[in-house]
């Protein structure tokens, strides 16, 4: 059976908005990210468990409302005892599930359940303000937070200050409209869809 | 915007969150004997206050947490928030 990423129909690569007399360095560019893992790990309330001992892909488990990051894999702090990984390396789920036995821990694969959209330029922050309540200007690179997104239940994983870079994750059967609603907030500024 | 200090995440807005109704309301204890009268009120039955109040509140969009905040129902000031665990 084939596969499609969430986006496979709406997503649309060329430039679009204002973007005439603009230097294409400063225009925004929209990505959609697929064939990522994405699995949720969460530790029960009975559980005592200490989890500064583990690490996944040699990641220890972020604090509230931070990620940890390497080349391949990201950790983001969804809420107490709460996690979402996120990995380029399709076999991590496999490798680290050992580690979490059934009494302590909760692991799910949620990779296809999700749309993933990422955003890079200057104007990233006006962007975001334009559908979400987050104080914007208080996040930084290595933050990550729950939001909304005209109404939409997101997850904004802040990636780099410079060039500034942002990851928004909402469920999949809400990827056709955040695409919509990002892509239509991005035509002002003119955007470059990668 | 009315925001609202999460225990977890910290000052939200509002649209992030779900009211859960009257925070102080208790359930009959469980495996105990419980009148129609006992159930009718734990189920139906709540004050509509002026003033201070007790609620329970749900962040829906952020950490999907429960707790309780202390606000006023006619000028809407929140005067505290706490962990479903926590007095408040």
């Amino acid at each position: 059976m084939k596969t499609f990423s969430s986006l496979f129909n709406i997503h649309k690569k060329g430039k679009f908005g204002d973007f005439e007399n603009k230097n294409e360095k400063n225009l925004l560019k929209i990505e959609e990210l697929s064939n990522l893992l994405i699995f949720q790990l969460v530790k029960f309330k009975s559980s005592n468990f200490e989890v500064k001992k583990i690490k996944i892909d040699n990641l220890n488990l972020p604090d509230p409302l931070k990620s940890s990051s390497n080349s391949s894999t990201r950790i983001l702090w969804m809420g107490p005892d709460n996690w979402l990984v996120i990995s380029s390396d399709l076999n991590l789920l496999k490798q680290e599930e050992k580690k979490f036995d059934d009494k302590n821990f909760a692991l799910t694969d949620i990779s296809h359940s999700r749309t993933i959209i990422e955003i890079e330029g200057n104007l990233t922050d006006e962007v975001i303000k334009k559908g979400c309540p987050l104080d914007i200007n208080d996040l930084k690179q290595g933050d990550c937070a729950n939001s909304v997104y005209n109404g939409m239940s997101i997850v904004i994983d802040f990636i780099s200050d410079d060039p500034k870079k942002v990851r928004i994750f909402s469920l999949r059967s809400f990827g056709e409209s955040l695409h919509h609603s990002i892509t239509d907030a991005c035509l002002e500024y003119g955007y470059i869809g990668n | 915007m009315l925001n609202i200090k999460c225990p977890y995440c910290g000052d939200r807005a509002q649209k992030e969150f779900a009211y859960g109704g009257d925070g102080t309301v208790k359930r009959p204890e469980l495996n105990k004997e419980v009148s129609n009268k006992e159930w009718d009120d734990f189920v139906y039955m709540r004050k509509s206050l002026r003033g201070k109040h007790i609620e329970l509140w749900h962040h829906i969009s952020g950490c999907r947490q429960w707790f309780r905040a202390q606000r006023d129902t006619a000028t809407h000031e929140i005067f505290k928030t706490a962990k479903i665990s926590e007095e408040i």
